[in-house]
């Protein structure tokens, strides 16, 4: 049940991660089930000690601790992306539960959305 | 033989006009559902989305004016037309006033759209019975 949002962009680059995040603690905000997965590139949210100073952005991590705090249930990554892009439990933020198989995910939830 | 069960829906376009056939996309599929039987609650313009609530875009005049002919559309059918207030101010699509509160100097928010919260889009998938999506590559 509830709504899981896809997070399938890069936290820099592109703005749609950010918009999918408003998107889900928007739902929270209004006490709606929501659910977070990263997959593909989107895994890279969930990189500890991001360090922006250089590209001129603020870091997502601070917009991020804020997850549980709006409310969302869960926040799910990719297992096969973590590995690709090396994230593992050494330097992937805390509470972040890895997902095998995320079309089983999907099916769990009665809405799917990703910002763009 | 069954029938077709009737849907209420929430569109979502996320890709702006001109840049993607999102909006045209989502047209067409607002057009079909409504002769089909099916309803549109609302229709929600996110991210890049919001630029086909402008009153100031001016595609040559062999092209289609996507903003006139979501406009004309939901005055039609009477469908409100939201489009997100974050999105929408950074993006520079005010009405008169946002003009007034940022001090801008223009407003260009096409009738019948309105600015609003996330806040509807959140509505619009609790009350509609589908809520799709019209992304960039849509």
């Amino acid at each position: 049940m509830g709504t899981l949002m896809v997070i399938d962009q890069p936290p820099y680059g592109i703005w749609a991660g950010r918009e999918a995040l408003d998107m889900a603690f928007s739902l929270a905000a209004f006490d709606q089930p929501v659910s977070i997965l990263f997959t593909g590139a989107g895994v890279n949210w969930l990189r500890t000690y991001q360090d922006t100073r250089e590209i001129n952005q603020k870091s997502v991590e601070k917009n991020l601790s804020a997850a549980p705090i709006f409310g969302v249930e869960a926040m799910y990554a990719c297992a096969r992306a973590c590995t690709q892009y090396g994230l593992g439990p050494e330097n992937m933020v805390d509470g972040v539960v890895l997902a095998e198989n995320s079309s089983d995910l999907i099916r769990q939830h009665s809405h799917t959305a990703f910002a763009g | 033989m069954a029938a077709n069960p009737i849907h209420s829906y929430t569109l979502v376009i996320t890709g702006a006009p001109y840049s993607t056939q999102a909006p045209q996309t989502a047209l067409s599929f607002a057009r079909a559902a409504i002769a089909a039987g099916h309803t549109v609650d609302r229709v929600f313009l996110y991210g890049d989305g919001v630029h086909l609530a402008s009153s100031l875009c001016a595609p040559p005049s062999d092209e289609t004016h996507w903003p006139t002919e979501w406009s004309t559309f939901l005055t039609d059918n009477g469908i409100p037309g939201v489009a997100c207030i974050a999105s929408a101010l950074r993006r520079g699509l005010v009405n008169e006033s946002e003009r007034k509160r940022y001090e801008l100097s223009a407003s260009n928010l096409l009738k019948p759209f309105i600015i609003a919260g996330l806040g509807e889009w959140v509505e619009g998938n609790m009350a509609s019975s589908r809520t799709l999506y019209f992304h960039a590559g849509g």
